[in-house]
């Protein structure tokens, strides 16, 4: 108890630490909401910085600029469908769409608060837990992850809207996509043509701006230019959706649809903070993959399944809940085994190292205080989110409010930037283009394309761990299901369980309209 | 008003902005210095990069951006620090992997590509297992190994990796084939030790400050370092020359410039590298994150790159490494993937599921005219940008758009200058993040 106390008082007791806090608070939205900047890249740039700043206000700029970070990535999401981290993509279409619908209000204030809540439970969750779930994540070995990735990426499948089919073809196109490049288990070059910069294989973040971003540029050209050259608006015209957009915003609020989303769905909301820590404490999994599962188990309990992927927002409130719980969760096998979780991590541990503060299973009795501080840090920049998040909204808002014709062409400039700044490469420029192509033409197909986002993200990995297992079992498929391993075994029909469940929902719902047919016939 | 006009007003308006804002000087350095690490942000590489181009920011008074130009196992970094131009406004930190990639037909740079200005780390490698393994010692793995080859499982990192090469080595050295351990390529010493703690794997061979944590915890044991003396950081591990094996790997790094920068300039940096890598704080921070200490200057450390790089090309030639195989190709996965879509595109066909939404959406030809506008510039951001500059480029394409949308110049013109100058006071000087400079430094 008196760890807690101590922990508060470090917080709270310094003024320096409030100040980094709310910096980092907007510096994070900001990061955030510009697709390309991404939250590792802003904590490396703050690294520098922490050598001045004592371990607690360190960690506080790094905490609250990643929490800030996670929410921002819907701003973008929602206003313009370019997620502005891969943990949006997830619903990505449902954003847009109900923003098209003069929704923008309603979404961009759930995730808010959602997003708030999200990160408080996570907080809540390890501080009661943590050191329990640490164990868990040391059982995690390559068969659990082949299983877990596995899953992650049926799930995008099954959240998908239109035909299963498609949502299947779209996976596998990023799977082979992500194939390109060297390969991380043998280092051999494969489909580079030659071209050495391809070696490093396609960057899911620009990748991620071509698919979302620039075909939807494509897209509004070809609306824009329709109503140019005939000089009337039709009847769905972009305009007048905006016009009714506007319309409708003014009178919802972005509170009051927050608020009223989250007394609703107070058990939902409890339910994906715990899936979001549970996946976010495993090394290598993460906020993504927590976004995507917490959405498909949504839809699989909702009452409307047929809105997910399409303008479900009950589907976005339990995404986003997901990817901010999640983000504690990280901390947990940094802080107990110096595994970090994800790239923040990484250069939170070397922070610590920094700062002579080495991690390990004795930091919750040795350094309690430390970790209690990080836990408080969490839930208070979440706090601070809700006031600067609120502003965020606005501005952006106000900001794509703009004539299309001045907002469109600043867009591709802004994709283009964010494309290239993440490894200062003309290359990655190219990979958003040619992304953005392949993504206008697959959507005129029904092809959804946040399967590929993720199946860019976890192709790798999975590929991976599937070599890693195979070596190891010396070629047999046995190693897949090895029964010693309860865990993999339990992953691997859950698994099952989500593909068998989707086809006989399928061939049931194939037959009702072929009734349905028949009748009208 | 014309649009070539507009083109050329807007020009005119734009540099005067961006001129009024920097005065040339002649004095080198006098705009900011790419520093570019092969490896990505969070890693050791990263870490000591960021710390360094800090202290070096002090040094030479202009802002030194880290920039993480990762993937191809370090090839894409490597080859970029090396086709820089050689002002002396790039500098790459480079690593071990510089030796090994040419030997295995990777890339064409290799180390006499660089021009070494200082190393500034090196750290050996090690063997670690469980506490909980039977194991206490270098002579009782041996055993291990030689009781049943092929059984035990080792990583560190990818396969023909510098962890697999050190391990290799120490095999074939006591008269053990490469193969008797099972390698499992993995992405790092991370991913590795979760994977032996998850009970994957039997050893882990990286340097000793990547297991730093682990090892503290008292979670696994280390069972002997490839140096030739104890490490001062950790005086309680055997070295494997007390083994009586004969056998050393470490990696390093250090700071290179392209080959060809005038000396006038590679002395600047050579002095400000030597102050910000012999700095209190720089060697502070390495002392805390428990990474060695190598302050190699500049002719030793040529010397250094040359041995090292024919010690590599002995291990890659030699019969063990050879005779080495991953049995597994780098194309399975990929075929087994092509099987699927295969089967995926077939069930799409045959139950309909491709075609378009509605005829409603076919594209007219304005609009196919509109969007090949939009391809086209940035296609032609990315010809021009390199050699035009940023500034330049992007408001080309900025005002071709503009007009293509009908805007009006009174209204594309200034917003034009307001979004560019925006763009690049947010990116390249706020964010760091250095955006392409042309011919006239912006």
């Amino acid at each position: 108890m008196s760890d807690i106390l101590t922990a508060l008082q470090n917080v709270f007791g310094d003024p320096t630490v409030i100040l980094v806090v709310f910096l980092s608070a907007f510096f994070g939205v900001f990061i955030g909401s510009i697709p390309g900047l991404t939250a590792t890249m802003a904590v490396a740039l703050l690294v520098p910085i922490t050598y001045w700043l004592n371990p607690i206000a360190a960690l506080a700029a790094v905490v609250s600029m990643v929490a800030c970070a996670i929410f921002a990535g819907d701003i973008p999401n929602t206003l313009l469908r370019i997620p502005g981290t891969p943990a949006s993509a997830a619903y990505a279409n449902d954003a847009r769409n109900l923003t098209r619908q003069g929704k923008s209000n309603l979404v961009l204030g759930s995730a808010l608060l959602c997003s708030v809540v999200g990160g408080i439970l996570g907080a809540l969750v390890l501080m009661l837990l943590g050191h329990q779930l640490a164990k868990v994540a040391t059982a995690f070995s390559a068969v659990e992850y082949f299983w877990l990735y596995l899953l992650g990426l049926s799930c995008a499948v099954v959240v998908s809207s239109g035909p299963k089919l498609n949502g299947l073809l779209a996976l596998i196109i990023g799977l082979l996509i992500s194939t390109v490049g060297l390969s991380a288990v043998h280092s051999k070059a494969r489909f580079t043509f030659g071209i050495a910069e391809l070696y490093g294989g396609i960057s899911f973040i620009p990748a991620m701006i071509g698919l979302f971003g620039i075909s939807e540029v494509l897209k509004s050209m070809l609306s824009a230019r329709r109503v140019a050259a005939t000089e009337r608006s039709e009847v769905d015209s972009p305009q007048e959706l905006q016009a009714r957009a506007t319309d409708h915003e003014s009178r919802t609020s972005v509170f009051g649809s927050g608020i009223k989303m989250l007394s609703q769905r107070k058990l939902h909301v409890l339910r994906s903070a715990g899936i979001g820590s549970l996946i976010g404490m495993l090394p290598g999994a993460g906020a993504d993959i927590a976004a995507w599962v917490s959405f498909a188990v949504s839809k699989h309990f909702s009452r409307k399944p047929q809105l997910y992927g399409e303008q479900s927002i009950e589907g976005i409130a339990d995404a986003t809940t997901a990817n901010n719980a999640a983000l504690a969760g990280a901390w947990i096998p940094a802080l107990i085994l110096g595994i970090p979780g994800d790239s923040v991590t990484a250069i939170v541990i070397g922070v610590l190292l920094m700062k002579n503060i080495t991690p390990g299973p004795d930091i919750f009795t040795k350094q309690a205080d430390l970790v209690y501080s990080i836990y408080v840090l969490f839930i208070l920049a979440n706090i601070i989110l809700i006031p600067v998040g609120f502003a965020a909204i606005k501005v952006a808002s106000r900001l794509v409010r703009m004539p299309k014709a001045i907002l469109l062409p600043a867009i591709l400039l802004f994709c283009i930037v964010g494309s290239y700044s993440l490894n200062a490469s003309y290359l990655d420029v190219a990979v958003m283009l040619i992304m953005g192509v392949l993504g206008f033409v697959l959507e005129r197909r029904r092809i959804p394309l946040a399967p590929i986002v993720l199946a860019l993200i976890l192709g790798p990995m999975l590929e991976e761990r599937f070599i890693q297992i195979i070596t190891g079992s010396g070629g047999s498929f046995a190693g897949f299901v090895d029964p010693q391993r309860p865990l993999a075994l339990g992953l691997a029909s859950v698994f099952a369980l989500v593909w068998i469940s989707a086809i006989v929902i399928g061939i049931r719902r194939k037959d009702k309209s072929n009734i349905k047919n028949q009748i009208s016939k | 008003m014309h649009r070539p006009s507009i083109l050329v007003l807007s020009s005119i308006v734009l540099s005067s902005i961006v001129l009024s804002g920097c005065n040339r000087k002649d004095t080198f350095p006098n705009r900011p210095i790419t520093f570019i690490c092969p490896w990505g942000a969070g890693g050791g590489t990263d870490r000591i990069s960021r710390q360094l181009a800090f202290q070096l920011e002090r040094q030479l008074g202009v802002p030194v951006n880290v920039v993480n130009a990762t993937g191809g196992g370090g090839v894409t970094g490597h080859s970029r620090g090396a086709r820089a131009r050689p002002d002396g406004y790039t500098i790459t930190m480079i690593t071990v992997e510089l030796n090994m990639l040419h030997w295995r037909g990777l890339t064409s740079i290799s180390h006499e590509d660089f021009q070494p200005v200082m190393m500034v780390n090196q750290d050996a490698a090690a063997v670690f297992v469980r506490t909980d393994s039977q194991w206490k010692s270098l002579e009782e793995l041996e055993q291990a190994i030689r009781d049943n080859p092929g059984k035990l499982k080792a990583s560190g990192t990818a396969f023909g990796g510098i962890w697999h090469v050190a391990l290799a080595g120490w095999l074939t050295n006591i008269g053990l084939e490469a193969s008797d351990v099972t390698w499992i390529a993995m992405g790092g010493a991370a991913p590795s030790l979760q994977e032996l703690m998850a009970g994957g794997l039997d050893i882990v061979a990286c340097s000793v400050p990547e297991a730093h944590v682990l090892l503290k915890a008292d979670k696994i044991r280390c069972l002997g370092v490839m140096a030739d003396r104890r490490l001062p950081e950790y005086p309680e591990i055997p070295t494997f020359e007390e083994a009586g094996v004969d056998w050393q790997v470490s990696t390093h790094r250090g700071i290179a410039m392209p080959a060809g920068v005038s000396e006038s300039r590679s002395r600047i940096i050579e002095n400000a590298v030597e102050q910000a890598a012999r700095s209190k704080e720089f060697l502070d921070y390495m002392e805390n994150t428990g990474y060695g200490v190598a302050a190699v200057p500049s002719q030793e450390y040529a010397r250094f790159l040359e041995e090292t790089d024919k010690a590599f090309g002995e291990v890659f030639a030699g019969p063990s490494f050879q005779g080495l195989r991953h049995k597994y190709g780098p194309m399975l996965f990929p075929a087994v993937l092509s099987g699927l879509l295969a089967i995926c595109l077939v069930g799409c066909i045959v139950s309909g599921s491709l075609s378009r939404i509605s005829e409603r959406q076919d594209i007219s030809r304005t609009s196919l005219y509109n969007m090949s506008i939009l391809i086209g510039c940035v296609v032609l951001y990315v010809l021009t940008a390199e050699t035009l500059g940023f500034v330049l480029s992007s408001a080309v394409i900025l005002l071709v758009l503009f007009s293509r949308m009908r805007v009006k110049s009174y209204v594309a013109v200034p917003a034009t200058v307001l979004l560019v100058s925006l763009v690049y006071q947010l990116f390249a000087i706020g964010l760091r993040v250095p955006l392409p400079r042309g011919f006239f430094g912006w």
